[in-house]
């Protein structure tokens, strides 16, 4: 039986029987019986059913005439993502601001959890940033073909067709390099975090693994910023028109 | 002459180390755990070059920064970005070592 957290086991006593019964459906094997809802899982559902909340809220309280600091906030939000879209995209870019903000906001409460005690962030496990590099990647590419159709494959053969034999091995397996390495980053950034913190709390138990947490909270900032920003970049080269 | 007699002195004094064969089938049961010391010198390898790349990288951008600032956005990014892949390649080694050390 895995340790849970207490919001996990409010979800697995509520839900825990019809989500067993829906796993076994899919055949899936279930580890834990008892708890079939993990932790990440479960602070996943906790941070969009927080984002949903907060979104529905800014939506009700949107004014022209007297915006209060929520609206500045997510106006800023949106603003800054759209700006940097429209520096590394170009033209059209604001198609993809939704998606990207709400990667940002998703990412950004995600590794936020981890800090306040009785929560972890869902992104020190492997599979959730490995879930929102799939999004990413299934997101861009499927953009690339609906901007240029079929012949967004071309990108794959470099820039002479006689080369394209080369090229089309490497460039797919750079690609999938690429959700390789915005996995890795997200996790391994988020795990060195908890472990560094951690060591040091075993080390010395007061004040400096407070300056651990603040670093978490920084590297955190700046890796929701990162993932955002390689996104935009790829989607960048994927809406790409030849001059 | 001489020198044939000191390439032979030197030669049995090196059969001296023979015995040191003969530990080598015992040691591998309870022995050293290679396996964690090469992930210590590893993630300092990789730490240490990771440094040494991100110092250049920032050396350009204030470089380039001090020559134009009205550019400061273009060079932010690129610099940040830049950071941020130099980073992640000392990650993978330090992923590699949660994965494979016990």
């Amino acid at each position: 039986m895995a340790e849970q957290l207490w919001f996990t086991q409010i979800l697995n006593r509520a839900l825990g029987g019809p989500v067993n019964s829906m796993l076994q459906a899919l055949h899936v094997h279930v580890q834990h019986p008892e708890t079939p809802i993990s932790n990440a899982a479960a602070m996943q559902l906790l941070v969009v059913l927080l984002l949903l909340l907060l979104f529905l809220i800014v939506r009700s309280r949107l004014s022209v005439d007297k915006p209060g600091a929520l609206q500045h906030i997510f106006e800023g939000a949106h603003n800054f993502i759209q700006g940097q879209s429209d520096e590394i995209i170009g033209h059209h870019s604001e198609a993809y601001t939704p998606f990207l903000v709400a990667l940002a906001f998703f990412i950004l409460i995600c590794n936020l959890m981890g800090v306040i005690p009785g929560f972890m962030s869902p992104t020190a496990e492997p599979i959730v940033p490995l879930g929102c590099a799939i999004v990413a990647f299934f997101y861009y590419q499927a953009q690339g073909f609906k901007h240029a159709g079929i012949s967004y494959l071309k990108h794959f053969a470099g820039p002479m067709p006689l080369l394209a034999p080369l090229m089309i091995p490497i460039e797919i397996i750079s690609h999938l390099a690429r959700v390789l390495s915005l996995t890795i980053r997200l996790f391994a950034n988020m795990f060195a975090g908890d472990m560094v913190t951690l060591v040091f709390f075993s080390l010395v138990p007061l004040g400096i693994p407070i300056i651990f947490l603040g670093l978490h909270i920084g590297v955190s900032f700046l890796q929701a910023y990162i993932f955002v920003l390689l996104t935009t970049v790829y989607l960048a080269g994927a809406v790409a028109e030849e001059h | 002459m001489r020198k044939l007699s000191n390439l032979f002195m030197a030669l049995s004094v090196l059969s001296f180390a023979v015995p040191a064969f003969a530990q080598g089938g015992e040691a591998a049961g309870g022995g050293v755990n290679w396996v964690a010391i090469t992930a210590g010198f590893s993630m300092a390898i990789a730490s240490a070059v990771c440094g040494l790349a991100q110092a250049k990288a920032t050396a350009a951008a204030a470089e380039g920064l001090a020559r134009n600032p009205a550019a400061r956005p273009g060079i932010q990014l690129a610099l940040i970005l830049g950071l941020a892949l130099i980073e992640s390649l000392a990650l993978y080694t330090l992923v590699i070592i949660f994965a494979k050390v016990k």
